[in-house]
């Protein structure tokens, strides 16, 4: 199993990004998707999109990202690529049940982004389990859920 | 073992990669240290050089207690202590806690594994992925086999759900297979091992889940 212990540079790097161009010509760029949930591991093993089962074991500094080029040599590259993350986007009736959404989602330990009168909150589940622990709030209407297509939460 | 794994496969440039970061929590008395202390000598057996991180509120009871097991050298256990609620260390801030973990890192080059035990805590409680690489929780059969039901982050959310102390199952009238069974239902298809850490029953299951999942074991 091949160990893969750093990160060699990003795509986009011009040098990196020419002999990507030329790799893909030959069909040898593999991908290694990785959910949003586990980016921030520096330890995992998991099989390419070409198969290859693979391990990742990063030092403490390094985190990966979209676009991470893990291998790159004459015949082969592997790069990756982030699974998008989910939002969920609460909007609450008013005032007073803003605050208690707030107190909620800082009870829950949620991540969450702000967007004007919006709360974000990133999905690692289904909608329902978020939902579910919002009580009342959600039950009896006092806010509105939508789930926010990955490219616009950026 | 993960520099054998690498000398095999020569893969080029020398590893910069440091020891693999696992956690451990749960409950109260769910039987974390007494996890550890079956697994020190399993892995230790597997030629797995490892070092521990123990977290408490206010003193360093399970730093001792391992110091004091002879199973591990006392130099190569750390003691937090949180001061706080205890999943603020594993979670929002764990500082204290990488700082701990890089110190034996320092102090003991070579070093393959490093296991942060949370202090005991409630259902809610998860590690930090800047902490840990992977992470276990640890519930018991005598805590109630609601527990699963209740779908806690911690019981949802780690990469391993160990089921203790599954010999007190009949003393507390707890039907440990629908408990499993309720337990792998939240979990999808994430593992879950039932222990009987006393007895060391499914110790070895548990030390080859960690060994595959950071050490890259077949």
């Amino acid at each position: 199993m091949r160990v893969i212990d750093r990160i060699l540079g990003r795509r986009d790097d011009t040098e990196i990004a020419h002999r990507l161009h030329h790799l893909e010509h030959h069909h040898a760029v593999d991908v290694l998707t990785i959910p949003s949930s586990d980016v921030a591991r520096r330890r995992l093993r998991a099989t390419t999109v070409g198969g290859e089962e693979v391990a990742v074991a990063l030092s403490r500094d390094q985190t990966l990202f979209d676009g991470a080029v893990l291998v790159l040599d004459e015949g082969h590259a592997l790069v990756v690529r982030v699974g998008e993350q989910s939002w969920l986007r609460l909007v609450a009736r008013d005032k007073a049940d803003a605050l208690e959404l707030g107190y909620h989602a800082g009870n829950l330990h949620w991540r969450v982004r702000f967007d004007g009168e919006a709360l974000l909150v990133a999905l690692d589940g289904p909608v329902d389990d978020y939902l579910v622990r919002l009580g009342a709030l959600a039950t009896d209407g006092r806010l509105t859920h939508s789930v926010v297509d990955p490219v616009q939460a950026h | 073992m993960i520099q054998a794994l690498k000398s095999e496969a020569a893969l080029g440039p020398p590893s910069l990669a440091t020891a693999a970061r696992i956690g451990i929590g749960g409950p109260v008395g769910s039987g974390k240290t007494a996890l550890i202390e079956r697994l020190i000598p399993v892995l230790a057996g597997r030629g797995v050089d490892l070092a521990v991180v123990t977290n408490d509120l206010v003193t360093k009871e399970d730093a001792e207690r391992l110091r004091r097991s002879g199973l591990i050298d006392p130099e190569r256990v750390s003691a937090v202590e949180a001061g706080a609620c205890p999943h603020t260390v594993i979670r929002e801030d764990p500082t204290l806690n990488i700082a701990a973990g890089d110190t034996l890192e320092g102090r003991f080059p070579g070093l393959e594994l490093l296991i942060f035990e949370s202090g005991g805590d409630n259902l809610a409680s998860t590690f930090s992925l800047d902490l840990v690489d992977w992470w276990i929780f640890v519930i018991d059969v005598a805590g109630g086999d609601d527990i699963p039901r209740k779908r806690g982050p911690g019981v949802l959310r780690c990469d391993l759900l160990v089921v203790n102390k599954t010999d007190l199952a009949p003393h507390v009238g707890v039907d440990l297979d629908s408990m499993l069974r309720e337990a792998r239902g939240v979990r999808s298809a994430k593992p879950v091992i039932a222990t009987n850490a006393r007895s060391g029953q499914g110790v070895d299951a548990v030390a080859d889940a960690i060994c595959r999942a950071v050490l890259f074991a077949p």
